[in-house]
């Protein structure tokens, strides 16, 4: 859901739920495509080696999709995402199901800047990866 | 009266938090219903702040803020609540190799105490460490409610507890402001002070309380045969 | 026993990156690889209206500029196996096609805990993304886990 002004949104507004089946193609091509065709990122085998359960996502693909989620919160409202900080906790493995979510934390009217939880689920509600987002409003 | 507090936080003074100790007591507030805490305990990874005054921020938000440490022994994590400049200067808070007999000895000397936390998880967990090693001594509590534990995690604490006969206790573990409270212990005793909460620690009732929503429960895979018979 | 390294690492800066040339097609890719559907992005028409004047790239595409196969030079290890335990960006500029991006790195901090797996080193870097008009893009602090 698209949010158009900063007097709109209150402390407790969610982001997604955003569901994710992510497949082993889909991290393949972006490993690909961001220069980081090594094999933890495209080869179960190869990910094994390395003492990993499997082929992961790369942690920049984890921060891409929760990027994401708040940029398509943002909409067309203006707004710009201003910093995005991740903490990897555990492996983001494709062939599951992951589920980003956010909640608005803090509301500063004196900068209409806005402070967002964020975070992506396994199957399990395990949090994977969590983090913080601060946008600013025009 | 009782009092319900969640025993196990990080601020943004732990490095791998990020969350301002003012959005926690707002989301406390916004969330009372589902999370009725009294307050919460700040345990700091590896550091004690004697200095911040919260007093403001506490008559602001009608809550209780405690300061505590989260330390690393070599029995794995724990909690030290009433810590004094004599514990700082004995121990080196920031060293992830404490003698955790010594600090559960010597903290309870001092007049504070120290409590395992997340005891089933791996390698930082009391449980893996019994398997290979004599168990402690002088444990009076152990983090069995965990809000960052895995599957599993929290039954193996639970484990320790009807083995060893140790007290309870639940804390959320949030490095998020959303996640604060999920997980807390409830207090017969009133408590207004880290020295309240010491001595309830050592010789009081309480039990862990547990905050989370209940999950939808996903439907089990019915077999085959069940289904096409129409069972 | 606290880590062993040369404290006059800290803040020095130990890498300037040449220049990197982003193209309108790079950005694509990367939409295309993270899903990624927002006309800001991706459609030069709707984005000539919206906040920038232009097709930008998203966000997340100023991290893409070390790591992989351009991984940094000199940052100290302590032992086996480096992972990306997570970042933290200030965003500060967006980056479009034609930009000349660099990247300008330091060691910010170095710190030991324990964790589910073990003994565990962290390695802060700190990087400055900058364009060719020597504007801010981006702030970058990465975190890298080390198990010795």
């Amino acid at each position: 859901m698209s949010i158009m002004k900063f007097d709109a949104v209150k402390i407790g507004d969610t982001l997604g739920p955003q569901e994710i089946h992510l497949s082993k193609d889909q991290v393949r091509t972006y490993a690909r495509t961001c220069g980081m065709d090594v094999p933890r990122f495209t080869d179960d085998e190869g990910a094994r080696a390395e003492g990993l359960p499997g082929m992961i996502a790369p942690g920049n693909m984890s921060l891409g999709m929760l990027s994401r989620l708040v940029t398509d919160w943002i909409g067309q409202s203006g707004a710009r995402l201003a910093r995005l900080g991740t903490t990897y906790r555990q492996p983001v493995q494709p062939g599951h199901t992951i589920t980003l979510n956010g909640f608005v934390t803090h509301v500063e009217p004196a900068e209409k800047r806005v402070e967002i939880d964020v975070w992506i689920e396994n199957e399990d509600a395990e949090r994977l990866v969590i983090g913080t987002a601060s946008v600013e409003f025009p | 009266m009782a009092t319900i507090l969640d025993l196990h936080s990080h601020s943004e003074a732990s490095e791998d938090s990020r969350a301002p100790l003012e959005a926690y007591l707002n989301w406390i507030k916004l969330r009372h219903k589902e999370r009725p805490v009294d307050g919460i305990v700040l345990t700091e990874h590896r550091q004690f702040n004697a200095s911040p005054d919260y007093r403001a921020l506490e008559d602001k938000f009608g809550l209780m803020v405690l300061k505590a440490s989260e330390v690393e022994t070599d029995y794995g994590h724990m909690l030290v609540f009433g810590v004094t400049d004599e514990m700082t200067r004995r121990f080196d808070f920031a060293n992830v190799r404490l003698n955790a007999q010594e600090l559960i000895d010597e903290v309870g000397r001092m007049g504070g105490v120290a409590v395992p936390c997340h005891p089933g998880r791996p390698t930082v967990g009391l449980y893996e460490h019994y398997a290979v090693k004599p168990p402690l001594q002088n444990v009076v509590a152990v983090e069995v409610l965990n809000g960052g534990s895995r599957k599993g995690e929290d039954d193996r604490s639970m484990e320790l507890v009807h083995k060893y006969g140790y007290r309870a206790v639940g804390g959320s573990d949030s490095h998020l402001v959303s996640l604060i409270a999920l997980c807390a212990t409830r207090f017969e005793a009133d408590i207004r002070s880290i020295e309240d909460l010491v001595r309830e620690l050592k010789e009081g009732k309480y039990e862990p309380v547990d905050f989370r929503p209940k999950r939808k429960p996903v439907p089990a895979a019915v077999p085959d045969e069940v289904r096409h018979n129409g069972g | 026993m606290a880590v062993d390294y040369d404290p006059a690492l800290i803040g020095k800066v130990f890498e300037v990156t040449d220049p990197v040339n982003v193209s309108a097609e790079d950005i694509g890719k990367f939409c295309t690889a993270i899903s990624e559907t927002n006309p800001l992005y991706t459609d030069e028409a709707a984005a000539k209206k919206g906040a920038y004047g232009g097709i930008v790239a998203p966000p997340s595409f100023a991290v893409t500029f070390r790591n992989g196969r351009h991984f940094f030079t000199h940052v100290p290890r302590f032992g086996r196996a480096g992972f990306d335990a997570g970042k933290d960006v200030e965003f500060r500029a967006p980056i479009r096609p034609g930009d000349k991006i660099t990247l300008s790195s330091h060691v910010k901090e170095i710190y030991e805990k324990t964790g589910r797996s073990g003994s565990m080193v962290f390695v802060v870097v700190r990087s400055t993304v900058q364009n060719q008009n020597g504007e801010v893009v981006a702030h970058i602090d990465h975190r890298f886990m080390n198990r010795p």
